[in-house]
């Protein structure tokens, strides 16, 4: 055989073992019922809920914070997570949590935050035009 | 059409032109020279399409400097200049604003690739025709990105001269404006300001990185382009020699686009590292790989006559997934999965267009040629420099390979409807598996040097390569026990192993080219710096150490830690308030504001057992409280030689959204609410009065002529109180005022907020010889502090001055392969 076909072999084999290895450490989008049915880490996908407390006291634990996420079926679910509360953690619009279920809590090992500034800038600040009106 | 008041409609209309025309130009240009290709004799065709290119690139030029005449002007009538910059940038950041966004970095590319141009209509000689042909085409397309003309209801590309009005609706933002057509016509002199730049991007890096990563991308369209011509005209083996020193030129460049990209996250991103595996990087790196993959394989090629095909290959893929990689962070396919991703400009399938028609291109060009490539039927020499250096270009694609399997999920889970989400420890999976590769590769950036061209000496190989070994193998024990690197996992043991012995082979190299065979120092050089930037990743990745461990306050979830071990990596520093970390006692001292940064003052000791203070530093972490993008922070660091000390703050109280805008009005009862019961004192010059943080001492009264902005008549009695204020090791003077006025009794208080303190000199008592001074203190919970985070990184040095050896040393290969071609 030619080293050229080694070789060859030596690379399919190679590149079968990396989409393997990947597919075998990829996780999973879920939703608050799944997680709830799982032992093993996934994605979840919600808003925060801001009518519930929303729980950060830099004071006592500067690594620890709570909140409350829905899903878009519906579900609600408190959310632990140990780190400094993400800054501007109130007007994200979205949060994409990596994490499991326990005990009834959703234990974040990550938050991605989706802010609504990076999505609709397009809302031009007339704060000022409001301010003037009065003395047209 | 309506008119508006205010707007300059000039630099716009100008602009736009200057759009169409650079497209029509490349197009022009392509098409003159595809014609001056295929019929050489005709010399008008290509006189057509150099004035073709000449006018594109002045076009492009016109574009610049339209574009920054609107944004240098504040014309917020403008979108781009509204969405990217504000009057409060300074100039550097006006330049940088210039690409924030995506229409400023295509015109980026297109520059680049304009300038390109002209090199090759000026060196490429015999070339010129069927690359210029190939790099007009790419031209054009970029051209596209930027035209935004309507076509058929769809708008094609996003042109940077859009104005706002037409941008957003500013009727559906501001109701006003549909009922009261009058304002609307005056509708811009209620935009008084842009909204600004990120102020992550607000990093001098931001200045040079963008320009930088682009003309490295940009480049890569010219290897492309000789290989298609190569293909085109059945040169097949010619252009390979031209094309090795424009190979090299983009792996310098966009090698250091990508670096200083990772220096720019580590200075002013929070993350916490270089490199985080972010989809936006992978997309900068793939190409890149298998560009470093295609220049070994054409020297392979050159040197052997070996491994044509390949070669073609990879240069064709490294261009196909520049455009790739530009779906991927244009497009807004990833997502969910990217921090910090572009957003969808509605250019999904343009971006998609521009794939599709390079890789079918390059797809067809093979398939019609593919019979008549050139082929050795000889296998190659298992004992020859270059099938080694083959086989790691072939690790360096696979490397790749797997980069583009798992930052492209978002596309498969597009393409096959499924739900898969990337690995939920990304940084650890790629960690591994790239660092797998790395062990390959770097083994063989050495074991390579031993080797001779075609045939080497075996016994002589083997003994050599193996003391080189055992050599690297010694080193790599010291270096991983005195830094801590053992700890690590074992693949990355091996790379540091790799990386030693790849620095030591190439410096033995590099010595024998001191020595003489000076034309081999430009790859030993570049292989060492390659070598040193992977000691520096793994040392600074691999052992970065949070000091700022929480080892105070209420351990409120102390199961959680037990089932997570997330070390607590924030700690709680309240101002004037010591807490040691590691050997550095650190007190959060106090802020200093500059709109719009607000830099709080983070104070580094080294006290050695006697109480001495050996090493005392300050650093300044900054945060912007931006009202549209709420509080962005930025690390500041301390360099030393051989490691880093990052220091970034989280969160504080000593920061609102909106500060630096005027105070709003708020009166004195409000103000005393912030501070606990005041203390009255009676005292006279002389006396000390202690607070709960220090103490002070009234150093004289004197009469006061006048008070700042009131203005004193001789009836007017003032006396200020002259007080020394010492808080922690600091002293503060303080004067508060005590006034009598017709017959009323004022003071002015005065403040000392570093030391929390609000003094009044509240009445005079005559008869004791005595003064009244009321102490207000802030209570413990007012009191500021910060969140903080400290990371130790060690060693990073070695990667940026690996990175700078590193393009030293391509650079001294390109000057060689230049050199190669002359004779021609």
């Amino acid at each position: 055989m030619k080293k050229s076909s080694i070789l060859g072999l030596i690379v399919i084999a190679i590149s079968i073992a990396v989409i393997i290895s990947t597919y075998g450490s990829t996780s999973t989008y879920g939703s608050i019922a799944d997680a709830r049915k799982t032992t093993d880490e996934l994605h979840i996908v919600g808003h925060l809920d801001l009518k519930r407390e929303m729980h950060y006291d830099a004071v006592k634990d500067a690594n620890y914070f709570t909140f409350f996420i829905k899903d878009s079926n519906g579900e609600e679910c408190q959310v632990e997570f140990t780190g400094a509360k993400p800054q501007d953690f109130e007007r994200s619009e979205q949060v994409v949590m990596v994490g499991k279920m326990d005990a009834g809590k959703f234990h974040a090992s990550h938050i991605t935050l989706k802010c609504p500034s990076k999505y609709t800038q397009d809302k031009v600040d007339f704060t000022e035009f409001k301010a003037k009106e009065a003395n047209i | 059409m309506d008119t508006f008041k205010g707007e300059h409609l000039l630099p716009g209309h100008l602009g736009q032109f200057f759009t169409i025309l650079a497209f029509g130009s490349a197009l022009f240009a392509a098409i003159s020279y595809y014609f001056a290709t295929i019929n050489p004799s005709d010399t008008s065709w290509k006189r057509l399409g150099r004035i073709g290119a000449y006018i594109n690139t002045a076009s492009v030029i016109g574009i610049g400097i339209c574009l920054y005449y609107i944004i240098l002007n504040h014309l917020f009538e403008y979108y781009y200049a509204w969405e990217h910059s504000s009057r409060a940038l300074p100039v550097h950041y006006i330049i940088s604003s210039f690409w924030d966004g995506q229409e400023g970095s295509f015109w980026l590319w297109t520059f680049w690739q304009g300038v390109l141009s002209c090199i090759l209509i000026w060196k490429a000689k015999s070339w010129e025709t069927p690359v210029m042909a190939v790099v007009s085409l790419s031209q054009a397309i970029v051209a596209t990105m930027l035209i935004g003309v309507d076509i058929f209801g769809q708008r094609i590309g996003t042109s940077p001269f859009i104005l706002l009005r037409e941008a957003i609706n500013l009727k559906e933002s501001a109701p006003i404006f549909a009922t009261n057509p009058a304002l609307y016509h005056n509708y811009l002199s209620y935009i008084k300001d842009g909204n600004g730049m990120n102020p992550l991007l607000q990093n001098y890096w931001m200045v040079i990185h963008p320009p930088t990563l682009f003309l490295g991308f940009a480049s890569m369209v010219v290897p492309f382009a000789y290989a298609i011509a190569g293909l085109w005209q059945k040169r097949y083996t010619e252009w390979i020699k031209p094309a090795i020193s424009y190979s090299l030129f983009a792996m310098m460049v966009l090698g250091t686009g990508i670096i200083m990209g990772a220096f720019w996250a580590y200075e002013s991103l929070s993350f916490g590292g270089f490199w985080a595996w972010d989809p936006v990087e992978n997309a900068s790196i793939i190409p890149w790989l298998i560009l470093v993959g295609a220049v070994h394989v054409m020297i392979v090629y050159k040197n052997t006559g070996h491994s044509y095909f390949t070669a073609t290959i990879l240069v064709l893929t490294s261009f196909v997934l520049v455009l790739y990689a530009s779906f991927l962070t244009r497009s807004g396919v990833l997502g969910d999965t990217s921090v910090h991703a572009f957003t969808d400009a509605g250019m999904f399938w343009h971006l998609v267009a521009d794939v599709v028609i390079f890789l079918i291109l390059a797809i067809v060009l093979l398939a019609i040629r593919w019979k008549e490539l050139p082929r050795t039927k000889k296998d190659e020499e298992t004992y020859s420099r270059e099938f080694w250096m083959f086989v790691g270009a072939i690790f360096l694609c696979l490397s790749c390979f797997h980069l583009v399997v798992v930052s492209s999920i978002p596309v498969w889970n597009l393409m096959f409807g499924t739900k898969v989400a990337p690995p939920s420890d990304p940084i650890r999976h790629y960690n591994i598996i790239q660092a797998s590769f790395a062990v390959v590769v770097t083994l063989l950036t050495g074991v390579t040097q031993f080797m001779k061209y075609k045939k080497t000496d075996i016994t002589k190989f083997f003994i050599t390569s193996a003391i080189y070994l055992i050599l690297a193998g010694v080193i790599t024990g010291v270096i991983i026990y005195v830094t801590g690197v053992y700890k690590l996992q074992f693949v990355f043991i091996l790379i540091m192993v790799g990386a030693v012995y790849s620095i030591l082979a190439n410096a033995k190299v590099f010595i024998e080219a001191l020595k003489g065979k000076v034309k081999l120092a430009g790859s030993a050089v570049a292989h060492i710096g390659f070598g040193l930037i992977m000691v520096g990743a793994l040392i600074s990745a691999g052992t970065s150490k949070v000091i700022s461990e929480n080892t105070s306050g209420d351990q409120f979830s102390s199961d959680f830690v037990k089932t997570k071990n997330n070390p607590k990596e924030n700690i709680i520093l309240y101002k004037n308030t010591p807490v040691q970390m590691g050997k550095y006692l650190v007190s959060y001292v106090g802020d200093s504001i500059s709109p719009p940064n607000h830099y709080f003052k983070v104070n580094y000791k080294v006290v050695d057992a006697n109480g001495k203070v050996t090493e005392e530093f300050m650093l300044k972490p900054n945060a912007q409280a931006n009202m549209k993008m709420g509080l962005i922070s930025s690390p500041d660091t301390k360099h030393y030689l051989f490691s880093d000390l990052y220091t970034h703050v989280n969160m504080s109280n000593a920061i609102t959204v909106g500060e630096g805008t005027a105070e709003a009005g708020h009166d004195e009862a409000d103000d005393d609410k912030n501070y606990e019961t005041p203390l009255v004192y009676e005292v006279s010059p002389g006396d000390t009065i202690r607070f709960r943080e220090g103490y002070m001492i009234l150093e004289s009264i004197a009469k006061k002529d006048h008070i700042s902005d009131i203005t004193l008549t001789d009836k007017d009695i003032a006396i200020g109180a002259k007080l020394h204020v010492v808080s922690h090791d600091k002293s503060y003077e303080a004067e508060p005022v005590y006034m009598i006025r017709s017959n009323n009794a004022f003071d002015f208080a005065r403040k000392v907020d570093d030391a929390g303190l609000k003094l009044r000199f509240t009445k005079v008592i005559p008869q004791k010889n005595k003064i009244e001074v009321t102490l207000y203190q802030q209570p413990e919970s007012a009191k500021k502090w910060i969140v903080m985070r400290a990371i130790k990184f060690p060693d990073i040095n070695f990667l940026w001055s690996g990175t700078i050896i590193m393009v030293i040393g391509i650079l001294l290969s390109i000057f060689r392969r230049n050199k190669e071609l002359k004779p021609e």
